[in-house]
């Protein structure tokens, strides 16, 4: 914080003009994610049962692979907001509250692309 | 307190070097209020995204990961999975989901303006945790009588 003009005594201390764009984001996820999980809910019941080979086949369809990747993306960018939140609500040292949500970067998007790929790899043939 | 204020007290009026973030005020918090089912659904929201975001994800990663890696890891997941343990874990989940859908739900009726009244907010703070409490059970008799459990 300056010492000099007025208008350098008071700046950072306001907001920093991005929460509405955080908070649309967590909305736009949010549809997403009602749509996708109920979807997984759904199948969850609807499957005959949930052994190896009826999960792995059903997985590897097109459509239902296509919408648990949309799934992960949706439920993992969704978390990232959240968790986001609440790191900055409760750590107020700043070098901490950057080193969490920088390891929440890494949790989010390497979790992510490993669920992606476990997909993918399912519906283009290539497990065991 | 007196240091928050000191520097309005006197001669240091006109200076702010020592007004830093930690001396903003603060807004009244959980223990200024009188309680009431609008902060219990609240607090369920947080909790139960939170705690989906950190469980909820792992298990969904892990379940997918088995998935691709082949019976036998998918058979390992399946048989820590339906220990006592893992029984909580999974019940716990969808817990949390059904009641992060209801009031997640109620937030988006709340995000266009409407269900401020005084008696339906309090109608649906109470309605939703107790959907979800009610879908839960609903989810789990299904399918614990379709797997022949019980």
């Amino acid at each position: 914080m300056g010492s000099g003009t007025s208008i350098g005594k008071v700046r950072g201390l306001g907001p920093a003009h991005e929460g509405a764009h955080h908070w649309l984001v967590q909305r736009f996820t949010a549809v997403g994610n009602v749509v996708l999980t109920i979807w997984l809910v759904a199948s969850i019941i609807l499957l005959p049962d949930l052994g190896y080979a009826t999960v792995s086949n059903w997985l590897a369809g097109p459509i239902p692979a296509t919408a648990m990747v949309l799934l992960v993306i949706c439920t993992f960018w969704h978390a990232r907001l959240g968790l986001q939140v609440l790191i900055e609500d409760y750590v107020h040292e700043a070098g901490t509250k950057f080193g969490l949500i920088a390891a929440l970067n890494l949790a989010v998007i390497g979790g992510g692309a490993f669920a992606i790929f476990s997909v993918v790899r399912l519906a283009l043939g290539g497990a065991a | 307190m007196s240091h928050a204020f000191g520097a309005l007290s006197g001669v240091q009026l006109s200076n702010w070097d020592h007004v830093n973030m930690a001396n903003r005020p603060l807004s009244p918090h959980l223990q200024i209020w009188r309680w009431g089912p609008h902060m219990l659904v609240s607090i369920l929201h947080r909790a139960s995204g939170d705690g989906m975001a950190i469980v909820g994800l792992s298990v969904l990663v892990w379940w997918l990961g088995a998935l691709a890696s082949g019976p036998d890891a998918y058979a390992t997941f399946q048989e820590i999975a339906t220990t006592p343990v893992g029984y909580v874990v999974l019940v716990g989940l969808t817990w949390a989901f059904f009641t992060h859908l209801m009031s997640g739900l109620r937030h988006f009726v709340l995000d266009i303006g409407a269900g401020y009244e005084l008696n339906a907010n309090r109608i649906w703070s109470i309605a939703s945790p107790v959907i979800a409490i009610l879908l839960t059970a609903g989810f789990w008799a299904f399918m614990l009588t379709k797997q022949g459990v019980i």
